[in-house]
């Protein structure tokens, strides 16, 4: 067994609590010791992203000290999160320090502090496939998805064949769209200061989508960021349309228990869990 | 001292309204900047020469940065020592002041320029014009969006928001008021005769040649200029006067550092292993030499750029103009170049725009412009570090009060609550409770604040009945 701390983010503990109880399954189902730090809240990188780098901090610091008294790899089920705590927080936390009156001392202290816990942040995909047995590609995937590659999975963690490889190992076939590389539009705080830019990205987004499923048998949209797809099922939700999009450990719980079939016999899998 | 730069009055969101509303625009550049992008990661494959050049390059040319007080009167010896005049200019107004006295001095009347986006800068062609000089751009995209009366859309490719029925349509009214005749299609080839035919009689006629300069070597005192399309050969040799307008950022100091560089950006900016024209300005027409121009003046500009050395943007001053950064960016490809409303569009310009003014100037750039999708970081060729100087700038924005009291109340209030894991749940609770108002078929469809903006078009699962918190703690038993 692997001890595994488990770091929801914000935005499935909130919004999408089911993606967080089928991400704790799945690990638990590859090994790990599941443990679940509930001091727990946000890392702070709508703030930092939109400026706010003192506030950001704040929750930075909380971060560090919710999770320095445990052990083990800390699972984040986000790529983009996982790169704020792991690249931003050093630097962060240690200029706040001196810009709040600290020593340098005091500010050396807490990157340090900072990096030691950066070090044991993976995003899931990157845990699952690095901390498990590589277990065999499924020779017929029943099912494809498209799968979306969030922009600081992509740039920040370069966790660029993750995915795709659990995906696989679950007997599911990843499908890259068109313009793979673009951002969805999500960027924090950024799809409300300036939704306008940010929904004409997520059209964008939606076309490549479209173009793919028409060109495949594609049961869902996947990704390993919650943020994106939140933002994209967010626009079809306004625009009335319904294609299934699922985070990427919803989907791997699904194949793990048998879930998925071929696409004609239901929609691309049992839904009545 | 503070640069100046040219600033589009109209306010942001009617730019970024017309970029969005021009489906044509928004068609060509996608197309444009996606086959650049393409292209720039093609080259570099079995290239290696290429990636190792393009290390060099970054290392060289951040040392000039860093040397360019003893660089730049070594510079402008070499240039005298050549026969040519040297001038600089602490600002824009300084450097348009120089040309045109130049110009005025000489009885001049014709003027034809290379590409420059530093004269762009300057608003030199404005300035000339209200002199009562004629100038007319020789390169292709330049001469384009001249005849449109528009500025450019991108740093490389200046046209880049125009299709081809468009030049056709522009060139046709330019024949019909010349009484010559039109292109006869709207193809690329008989577009580019068009011009051609156009041009060849400017530059015939031109007595002044104004260029920008894409390199400048202190060593042999020589300008490199980088085209894809001749016209700088013809407008540094014809006419008799020969004016270079050159940033102070652009000094290389030896022929084998500029060797590291001047395939960067060709190889960035479209994809190509070295520019098709690449020439080199050394001094004006020797004693028995037949051609090139009698007198050469090379005005050397800071506009702000010296404000940069020594702080955390130092390596912006790094930039090539490749515009490898604004064919990434996904805001670029939306809003189109003339939405920024700056000289420099897409990431560079969000950062420079605001550094070379001290702020005077479009202060909402940095955040309107930027999904923090770091694109731009990864594309940029002089590893800019464009996607942390635009978060850094969002904070100098805090700093300064530049942003609306009311947001950076919320941002406050959120990391307080948020600081603390009780907090959180409350603010959880709170938000659960609150929601109600705002719920149409178990969906999330508005809600105040900053958060307002999403709903304009997005709708958002609403807070679950039972958060991931709640459910550790009822399934697992509280759990650690």
């Amino acid at each position: 067994m692997k001890p595994v701390q488990l770091f929801v983010t914000c935005m499935v503990d909130a919004f999408r609590p089911e993606a967080g109880i089928a991400a704790a399954r799945v690990l638990e189902r590859r090994g790990a010791a599941l443990d679940f730090p509930a001091d727990q809240t946000c890392c702070g990188q709508f703030s930092f992203n939109a400026g706010y780098h003192h506030e950001a901090a704040r929750l930075a610091r909380h971060f560090v000290h919710v999770f320095e008294g445990t052990e083990g790899s800390i699972v984040a089920l986000s790529g983009s999160c996982a790169a704020m705590v792991i690249h931003e927080y050093p630097s962060l936390i240690a200029e706040d320090v001196i810009s709040t009156g600290g020593t340098t001392g005091e500010a050396a202290d807490w990157k340090e502090r900072a990096v030691r816990i950066g070090d044991r942040v993976v995003e899931l995909s990157q845990w699952i496939t690095q901390f498990t047995e590589n277990s065999p590609e499924v020779p017929n995937p029943v099912v494809s998805a498209v799968l979306h590659q969030g922009c600081h999975m992509r740039r920040l963690l370069k966790a660029n064949v993750e995915p795709e490889a659990v995906l696989r190992q679950a007997g599911i076939n990843p499908i890259t769209m068109d313009d793979a590389d673009q951002c969805c539009g999500f960027g924090g705080t950024y799809s409300m200061t300036e939704w306008k830019v940010s929904t004409a990205l997520a059209d964008a987004k939606w076309y490549s989508v479209k173009k793919t499923i028409h060109e495949h048998n594609i049961a869902c949209l996947t990704s390993a960021d919650l943020g994106c797809l939140l933002h994209l099922e967010g626009r079809q939700s306004r625009l009335g349309e319904t294609f299934p999009v699922m985070y990427l450990a919803e989907l791997i719980d699904r194949a793990d228990q048998g879930m998925l079939m071929e696409k004609g016999e239901t929609d691309g899998w049992d839904t009545s869990r | 001292m503070a640069g100046t730069l040219p600033a589009d009055p109209t306010p942001w969101h009617e730019r970024r309204d017309a970029g969005l509303s021009d489906s044509t625009m928004r068609r060509t550049i996608g197309t444009v900047t996606k086959r650049f992008s393409t292209g720039q990661r093609q080259v570099f494959n079995g290239y290696p020469e290429g990636a190792t050049a393009r290390e060099a390059a970054v290392k060289a040319k951040r040392q000039a940065i860093r040397d360019l007080d003893t660089l730049l009167p070594r510079l402008r010896d070499s240039v005298e020592t050549n026969g040519g005049q040297t001038y600089l200019a602490r600002d824009a107004t300084e450097a348009v002041a120089v040309v045109v006295k130049i110009a005025q001095s000489r009885k001049v009347q014709r003027i034809i320029k290379t590409k420059s986006m530093l004269t762009e800068e300057l608003q030199l062609n404005q300035a000339l014009q209200e002199a009562g000089l004629s100038v007319v751009e020789t390169d292709l995209g330049e001469y384009i969006i001249q005849q449109a009366h528009e500025t450019p859309s991108h740093i490389l490719a200046p046209a880049a928001h125009k299709n081809r029925d468009q030049i056709e349509t522009l060139f046709r009214d330019d024949a019909r008021e010349k009484g010559i005749t039109p292109p006869n299609s709207n193809n690329a080839e008989s577009l580019t005769r068009y011009a051609r035919q156009r041009l060849r009689e400017d530059f015939l006629h031109a007595d002044m040649g104004i260029t920008g300069g894409n390199f400048a070597v202190a060593e042999t005192g020589t300008v490199v200029l980088i085209t894809n399309e001749g016209n700088a050969d013809m407008v540094t040799t014809l006419p008799s006067i020969l004016v270079s307008v050159v940033g102070i950022e652009k000094i290389m100091d030896t022929w084998e550092t500029l060797g590291t560089i001047i395939q960067q950006p060709a190889m960035n900016g479209i994809g190509q292993r070295l520019s098709s024209y690449t020439t080199f300005v050394s001094g004006p027409r020797r004693e028995g030499v037949v051609e090139g121009p009698v007198e050469w003046h090379l005005v050397l500009v800071d506009n702000g750029r010296n404000l940069l050395r020594g702080t955390e943007f130092e390596d912006v001053l790094s930039c090539i103009r490749c515009g490898a950064c604004l064919n990434v960016c996904p805001v670029f490809r939306q809003v189109g170049g003339h939405a920024y409303g700056s000289v420099y569009p897409g990431p560079i310009g969000i950062v420079e725009t605001p550094l070379l003014t001290d702020w005077r100037i479009l202060p909402e750039l940095p955040t309107v412009g930027c999904t923090v999708c770091h694109a731009c970081g990864e594309a940029c060729p002089m590893e800019i570090d464009l996607p942390h100087h635009i978060i850094q700038l969002r904070q100098e924005k805090v700093r300064r009060h530049l942003v609306a009291s009311g947001v950076a109340r919320s941002y406050r209030w959120w990391a307080k609550m948020w600081a603390t894991a009780s907090g959180y749940q409350r603010s959880l609770r709170w938000a659960r409770w609150g929601q109600r108002l705002y719920l149409k078929q178990g969906t999330l469809h508005d809600a105040p604040g900053i958060a307002h903006g999403w709903f304009v078009s997005r709708n958002m699962p609403p807070v679950a009945s039972e958060t991931f918190h709640e459910w550790w703690l009822k399934h697992r038993q509280g759990g650690t």
